[in-house]
């Protein structure tokens, strides 16, 4: 038997000092040390676990300044599939707490003359510091950055004091990014490195394996998304349903919909996952815990429907006209 | 009823001669069983593709955008890379656009709209089938199940009653693309290379476009609350206007997935009540189950076959590895019969409870008008069944020749009706 050695990581609650939309679905957080001190060191890629809830640890990219000691920096997409992380992050306001472990890098920038930087969507988060160093080394670098349109892409306005040295391909307009020219050139001088989307990962890892030298590659992959959102931390509320006389109760474990079928009454859903909007029911009275990715801010505010596969009640009694 | 076996060597799913015959549930069957993923090659040049028959697998498909991607495109027709942006509708988008263009109208079908038009529906249910039933012989397609679908398409689109006839059969050559009878111009023909830029490869987009640019044109900047109204003035909250295209394909899809897709599930319910009687009888005792009887209704007449994603990277699946690139086609129609979900699929059961079928898609994708299609069902039928004494098939059904859509184009029927 070997031992392992255990590095104890740095775990501690941080403030939230600022949480802002970066875009649209990427919601920018600022974290500080609650005591104001100063926080770990670390490198361009690395990353810290935000310890959303007992089994919800999602990992997010440090995007801000290694410079900075007073504060980190990460932002989190709102996935529409996604039925925890994102979307607990997503409700951390300025002044909450949350706790964070790291960081740690499984992604460090090695020196190179030369760099290609592909960033899908939320993947340009590692990006931002690692072009920051390559520009500030004065290495010989481009930046090819691509979302699904120009409003879903954040940090565009830092990005612009990089002039030409960045390519937005926002594809609504420009399409996906054209791996087959952007990668086109190998080079031993060169190295690339991505993050985003699996699609993105993929797509890059194969071009590269084509002509490029093996060590060339560099690609940020997080583990596959966790399973669902544990039932930790929710709460039972009382269901009634108005038209047809029934009063239930939602465990913690169960969602509105399986209820609502479990009493035999007829309810329609089809995604299970809050984006395809078939099982919104008109509500009659309760203060919705608006979890779906169907209705707007102000939809969700008029707390008159709601999506039963995944909303929950934050009031003890929600009562459905159904 | 159960279909008969066919040997897996035997199985094609790009042969069309298959669904005019109704023979594809057999290759469903064998699919699921010995070959879940499996290797379809195509005869009219396309480059073939997976067949995933599976319930569990068709919903993992369907739910993971960023592996099995609608960008490139969702039928089997490969649109040649310059016209894609051209025919790119909804269907081709996804992530956060495809929300915003989603919930342009979505919440149009929810419902507290849709009690808005139950008294419309009603009198429209009343007056096809009063209308109908003035004769003991009738194709049952025209005769009901294509007018009533179309006429609440054009009241959602505030057209003029004279257009519901060329609705008809705009819905009819578009969605029949593959069928020599509807199609003007057959999908991959030789003549269809010239349309190559529209949808469907079909000149028929050009004239629904047409008439959609000058509805938008009229209700531009108006407060009309039909659905191009909406569409014409709402801003999708990613605040990327709908470019003129978008808006094209757009009013195309409501036009043919507006009514097409009903009046197949209308049809293909009749038949199925038909050919079940006791269901039919359990039915009538039972008018406050109507809705759980749709349900099956739906899983049972599974209107659209199938979908298509194209992988996104390389993805093993039951021991096959499907490359980067692939067309990957999710058989809805194969998992409402998959035996691991549904008890007896081949049995039509309207105790059947809770019914998740997949007719409307699982995923992001799913249809929008799916509770407005579960709408008019219930209220044709609670209009239609008690009005019954008898009714007798009296010739062949005719079947569209596509294996996209399972459609019946001629169900000549007798019924004797209880008044008048």
């Amino acid at each position: 038997m070997t031992t392992k050695t255990t590095v104890r990581e740095h775990e501690g609650d941080m403030l939230v000092e600022s949480a802002v939309l970066g875009a649209d679905d990427v919601l920018v957080l600022t974290l500080v040390d609650p005591d104001g001190d100063s926080l770990p060191a670390w490198t361009p890629g690395a990353h810290v676990d935000l310890i959303l809830g007992p089994d919800l640890v999602r990992q997010y990219s440090l995007c801000g300044s290694p410079a900075d000691s007073r504060a980190i920096r990460v932002a989190v997409l709102k996935a529409p599939d996604s039925r925890g992380g994102s979307v607990a992050a997503h409700a951390l306001t300025e002044g909450a707490t949350v706790r964070v472990r790291g960081p740690r890098n499984h992604f460090p920038l090695v020196t190179a003359p030369r760099y290609v930087f592909l960033a899908g969507g939320i993947g340009i988060t590692p990006m931002l510091p690692m072009v920051a160093e390559a520009d500030a080394v004065g290495a010989d670098w481009h930046l090819f950055y691509g979302g699904r349109s120009l409003a879903s892409m954040a940090f565009l306005d830092e990005l612009s004091a990089y002039g030409d040295k960045v390519t937005l391909v926002p594809q609504d307009e420009a399409g996906m990014l054209d791996l087959a020219s952007i990668l086109g050139d190998p080079r031993p001088d060169t190295l690339v490195y991505c993050c985003g989307p699996e699609g993105l990962l993929g797509a890059v890892e194969e071009r590269c394996a084509v002509d490029w030298p093996a060590s060339a590659l560099h690609l940020e992959r997080f583990a596959a998304k966790a399973t669902d959102a544990p039932a930790e931390g929710e709460r039972s509320f009382e269901l009634v349903l108005a038209g047809s006389g029934l009063t239930l109760v939602v465990p913690p474990d169960r969602s509105v919909f399986d209820v609502i079928q479990d009493a035999g009454v007829s309810v329609l859903g089809s995604c299970h996952e809050g984006i395809c909007g078939t099982c919104e029911q008109i509500v009659l009275e309760g203060d919705v815990d608006h979890r779906d990715s169907v209705l707007s801010e102000s939809e969700q505010a008029a707390n008159d429907a709601m999506m039963v596969c995944v909303s929950r009640c934050r009031s003890d009694r929600l009562v459905l006209d159904l | 009823m159960q279909p008969n076996p066919v040997p897996l060597d035997q199985v094609d799913l790009a042969d069309l001669d298959v669904f005019e015959r109704n023979e594809a549930w057999g290759m469903f069957d064998t699919l699921r069983r010995e070959a879940p993923v499996h290797w379809n090659e195509e005869h009219d040049g396309g480059s073939g593709f997976w067949s995933i028959t599976r319930y569990d697998d068709i919903e993992m498909v369907d739910k993971d955008p960023e592996t099995f991607t609608s960008t490139r495109f969702t039928n089997l027709e490969e649109p040649p890379e310059e016209y894609q942006e051209l025919r790119r509708s909804i269907l081709e988008t996804d992530g956060p656009r495809h929300l915003a263009l989603r919930k342009l109208l979505m919440r149009d079908f929810n419902p507290a709209q849709l009690r808005r038009y139950e008294d419309f529906l009603r009198g429209l249910a009343t007056l096809t089938v009063d209308t109908a039933l003035q004769q003991d012989e009738m194709d049952f397609v025209d005769a009901i199940a294509a007018d009533y679908p179309i006429a609440v398409l054009a009241r959602l689109l505030d057209t003029p009653e004279e257009m519901t006839p060329q609705l008809i059969s705009w819905g009819n050559e578009i969605v029949g693309f593959s069928d020599p009878e509807f199609a003007r111009v057959l999908v991959n023909s030789e003549e269809s290379q010239k349309y190559r830029h529209l949808p469907f490869s079909s000149p028929v987009s050009q004239e629904i476009f047409e008439y959609g640019r000058k509805l938008a044109a009229e209700r531009k900047d108006g407060d009309g609350e039909d659905l191009v109204s909406k569409l014409v003035n709402r801003i999708p909250e990613d605040g990327v206007p709908l470019s003129p295209e978008h808006y094209d394909n757009y009013f195309l899809l409501l036009v043919v997935a507006g009514n097409e897709t009903t009046r197949q599930a209308i049809s293909h319910s009749m038949k199925a009540l038909m050919d079940n009687p006791d269901q039919m009888q359990w039915l009538l005792e039972h008018p406050d189950k109507m809705q759980q009887a749709v349900e099956e209704l739906l899983r049972w007449a599974s209107p659209v076959y199938h979908f298509r994603r194209t992988a996104t990277r390389d993805v093993e699946l039951h021991g096959k590895t499907i490359k980067s690139g692939d067309k990957v086609v999710m058989w809805f129609a194969s998992g409402n019969r998959d035996d691991t979900k549904f008890d007896d699929p081949y049995t039509l059961d309207f105790t059947r409870f809770p019914n998740d079928h997949m007719t409307f898609g699982k995923g992001p994708h799913t249809c929008m008008g799916s509770n407005l299609a579960r709408f008019e069902m219930r209220i044709i039928f609670e209009t239609l069944l008690p009005r019954i004494a008898s009714i007798a098939q009296t010739g062949e059904i005719d079947r569209v020749r596509s294996n996209f859509v399972n459609g019946i184009k001629r169900f000549p029927v007798r019924i004797e009706s209880k008044q008048g």
